[in-house]
């Protein structure tokens, strides 16, 4: 039998793997150098802040007037709003209902990622900057949008008024103090809203968590009960269609435990669509179809009501086109 | 287990210097670590405990009355209280008495550290007494150089603690197989403080039960026929003294026992399921993914210790076949049979910590903290995978000088990258993952949990020190404001910075990534009207906290 040295371990013996295959034995210490040499790989492969803010030019450069920024893989978002500021990538694009009405993309990859949701863009240009990749898309079929709900709620576009029959007008102002609730509290309410009394029942823009956890900006329209919370706006241009989502917080809401809220449309009084929007949907899109007064200025109505009186927490994007 | 393989004074010596030196790197590094959430509502529980413990000894009976133990014992009572006592202990002396350390945090986090070393004394003394010394010392490092493992090593919770606490049960029940009354008797009472450390003991006596029927059952049966009992007396010991010690050890249940011991159980069978990402979905509510706890040791545990582990874990079954024992392995003639079961008991022990994790009604919002009591046995069959390669790969060495080395070349070779990983990890240990999954960024992509518990704060402190205007309000998200002020105690924020769980008022707002809190994020962009973070805290390029500056 084998000595035994201080060193050794607890099988004695020769190796009983006969031939060539004993050799596999030697793979292990190869195994813990190869590892350790694709730590080192692994842990220099994401290009670090300098190198995205050492891109921004190229970006720059390549952005035109209403296109999207995009980045991919997704989680490296806050490095790129890090580096190319606001500018490059607003709130308006990083919190868009869809991608539908911008004409391009331009993508900035690393680690050879692409985002799937343009895939099917045709790619105009692409450019490897440093261990970037710049990919121009463009959408083969951009919607029009000829007027934005949420681009209008202000005072000059928009009346709100609580109760379908007894109304009462909701006041806006420019000035309300921003209120945030946290990770278990209520959205962002906005500095700019139409009051109707009482915290969160009062329309205006925020952001809320989509079922992937994204940022949707949308209106906020918390019926008080169940009376009917109304928003009527003005000299609307009008398309084929209504197009639109709907949502609450998914965070908050996902376990579909309320009640369904039901949006109504109307242009000039004429009802258009209803949309009736379960929770746990998370943001889900609606087309009311408008075509028969395409081409119109017309008053659009919304109407947002739910028999479930407790925290209808209701936001929705809508544009015509 | 034959005489050879007793504890010697150099492994004493070794004991020793793998103690000091964790300890010692776990102290160096503590510094830039942010304090994680849980530490918070410990640092709140110890202090209110080291109050008690002030009263005791100037009021004995007045301390003793239940509506007294209730005001103290009462904060964090769903955790027992042996660790938040030492953390008491250590706080009061080696903090407010004998000034040993100058931050108040670290105080509390060092009993932490000691057990996690002592964790990794054990493996090497396990590991060296069933398998050599070469093999305890590769199982040890293996446990002391995974990065998770590292990384909780630091704080003031409970999870390296039990770890420590189980494996150093599991070897006191081995010990009590083959010694006398003593070991036993030990086991007993470490049974009763691993109760007191955290809930992760309950299965622990699955494990040692079905070890005696799977080792010794059919000899238990055929003494039982004869009129005589071999249950081990570890088990009895386990029954008689551990429900003693767990008592005495947690004044909260000294009164009400029946239903404060109800209500504790009910709390961790019934806990709450918060949120976890996993593959790119985050997980809320059951049924959890089934996968998740395998995944997620590939995915942050080297794989050169994985396949260590394998191997070794394929040896111990190997061995238990004659035919393939014989064709494979030959069993070494110094071997007694005994030595069979030590395997037996680590596989047990490793299998009831995953158990939970084969139910999906399982929370998984710990990650792999939930079944780091496994790792020390996973180590130690890593020890024996190494133990065996070192005798083959020996004989495949042609030169007659270096054949003698070749179990500190593969040690080296198997170590090298654990330990290279671990400290890089630092002190984004909860953001690591081994290049199984493509390291950070990999992880990233394949939508695995980038960070939780919000003690990623320490990351960007210099940041926040620098840019933060006077007296600003620090909007602080997942870290806990305990976590804060303890931040603040320490000196590692400015004095006049508060920490506050409100934006709107503060000056900058911190944001600790996981996709179901993404929603703070946008609550900061509505409120400081743009999307451009002003430092982004990074771990190899992959964005884990960032802050925005109103």
């Amino acid at each position: 039998m084998r000595k035994r040295t201080a060193f050794s371990g607890d099988v004695a013996g020769s190796g009983a793997l006969m031939g060539r295959a004993r050799y596999l034995w030697l793979l292990l210490p190869i195994a813990g150098l190869v590892e350790l040499g694709a730590f080192v790989h692994d842990a220099r492969s994401a290009p670090r802040l300098d190198e995205w803010q050492a891109v921004r030019g190229e970006v720059a450069k390549l952005k035109g007037p209403g296109d999207l920024v995009v980045v991919a893989p997704e989680w490296t978002d806050p490095l790129a709003r890090e580096a190319f500021g606001d500018a490059l990538m607003p709130i308006a694009n990083e919190a868009r209902a869809d991608d539908s009405p911008y004409a391009r993309a331009i993508e900035v990859s690393e680690l050879s990622a692409s985002a799937p949701e343009f895939a099917r863009w045709p790619t105009e240009e692409t450019r490897d900057v440093g261990r970037f990749r710049l990919r121009v898309h463009r959408n083969p079929e951009p919607a029009k949008v000829l007027f934005s709900f949420l681009d209008h709620v202000r005072p000059q576009f928009l009346a709100v008024h609580e109760g379908a029959t007894d109304e009462r007008a909701c006041q806006f102002t420019a000035h309300a103090a921003v209120t945030a609730g946290g990770l278990h509290g209520h959205l962002a309410f906005p500095r700019e809203r139409f009051n109707c009394g009482g915290e969160e029942f009062f329309v205006g823009v925020t952001i809320l968590d989509d079922q992937n956890y994204r940022p949707r900006r949308c209106i906020w329209a918390h019926p008080r009960g169940t009376s009917v919370l109304r928003l009527n706006f003005s000299e609307v241009t009008i398309g084929r269609q209504i197009h639109g989502y709907a949502g609450l917080s998914y965070f908050l809401f996902r376990d579909g435990l309320h009640g369904p809220t039901l949006l109504t449309a109307r242009v000039n009084g004429e009802e258009v669509g209803r949309y009736l929007h379960h929770d746990e949907l998370g943001w889900h899109g609606f087309d009311f179809d408008t075509s028969r007064f395409a081409g119109q200025i017309a008053n659009v109505e919304f109407d947002v009501h739910s028999d479930d009186p407790s925290d209808r927490q209701f936001c929705f994007y809508a544009d015509t086109r | 287990m034959n005489d050879a393989r007793k504890l010697d004074r150099t492994d004493r010596v070794i004991c020793l210097v793998l103690c000091l030196g964790y300890v010692a790197l776990l102290l160096s590094t503590v510094k830039n670590l942010g304090y994680a959430r849980d530490e918070g509502f410990y640092f709140q529980a110890a202090r209110s405990y080291e109050s008690w413990f002030e009263l005791l000894g100037k009021d004995f009976q007045l301390a003793l009355e239940p509506s007294v133990i209730d005001r103290y014992w009462g904060v964090n009572h769903e955790h027992p209280a042996l660790m938040k006592s030492l953390f008491a202990f250590s706080h009061h002396y080696f903090f407010e008495v004998f000034r040993i350390f100058r931050e108040e945090g670290t105080a509390y986090r060092f009993p932490g550290m000691v057990l996690s070393a002592l964790g990794v004394v054990v493996t090497y003394a396990w590991g060296k007494r069933a398998l050599g010394r070469a093999a305890g010392l590769v199982a040890a490092l293996s446990l002391a150089f995974m990065p998770r493992v590292f990384y909780n090593a630091h704080l003031d919770c409970f999870d390296t603690p039990v770890m420590t606490m189980l494996l150093i049960t599991s070897y006191a029940f081995a010990r009590s197989l083959e010694a006398g009354p003593a070991w036993a008797i030990a086991t007993g009472v470490l049974y009763g403080l691993l109760l007191d450390t955290k809930h992760n003991a309950w299965l622990l006596p699955a494990a040692f039960i079905a070890h005696f029927l799977l080792s010794r059952g059919a000899h238990a049966i055929r003494e039982l026929r004869a009129g005589r009992v071999a249950i081990p007396s570890a088990l009895f010991a386990m029954g008689l003294i551990s429900p003693l010690v767990f008592y005495v050890g947690w004044p909260w249940i000294w009164h009400d026992t029946a239903r404060r011991i109800a209500d504790y159980v009910a709390f961790h069978l019934g806990h709450e399921y918060y949120n976890m990402e996993f593959l790119g979905q985050t997980y809320w509510k059951p049924p959890m993914p089934r996968l998740y706890a395998w995944v997620m040791t590939l995915g942050t545990v080297p794989a050169i210790t994985l396949i260590l582990f394998a191997l070794g874990l394929a040896v111990s079954a190997l061995r238990r076949v004659p035919k393939w024992r014989r064709l494979v392995l030959p069993l070494a003639a110094t071997e007694s049979k005994h030595d069979e079961s030590t395997p037996l008991l680590w596989l047990l022990c490793l299998l009831i910590c995953y158990a939970p994790w084969w139910s999906d009604q399982t929370p998984i919002f710990g990650g792999t903290k939930h079944w780091i009591t496994a790792y020390p046995f996973l180590c130690l069959f890593a020890g024996r995978g190494f133990a065996v390669a070192v005798e083959h790969v020996r004989t495949l060495i042609p030169w007659r000088r270096v054949a003698p080395f070749t179990a500190q070349g593969l040690a080296a070779c198997v170590l090298v990258g654990p330990f290279c990983m671990t400290l890089h990890s630092h002190p984004w240990g909860l953001s690591f993952y081994t290049p199984l999954v493509g390291g950070a960024p990999g992880a990233a992509s394949l939508g695995l949990n980038r960070t939780f518990w919000g003690y990623t704060t320490g990351a960007v402190e210099d940041f926040i020190d620098q840019h933060a205007p006077p007296h600003a309000s620090i909007y602080v998200h997942d870290t806990a404001l305990q976590s804060w002020d303890m931040m603040h105690a320490d000196g590692r924020v400015r004095e006049d910075l508060r920490g506050s769980l409100s934006i709107p008022g503060s000056a900058l707002a911190l944001y600790h990534h996981e996709p179901h809190m993404h929603r703070v994020e946008y609550e900061i962009w509505i409120d400081y009207g743009h999307d451009a973070p002003a430092d982004v805290g990074t771990f190899d390029g992959v964005p884990v906290v960032w802050v925005y500056q109103r």
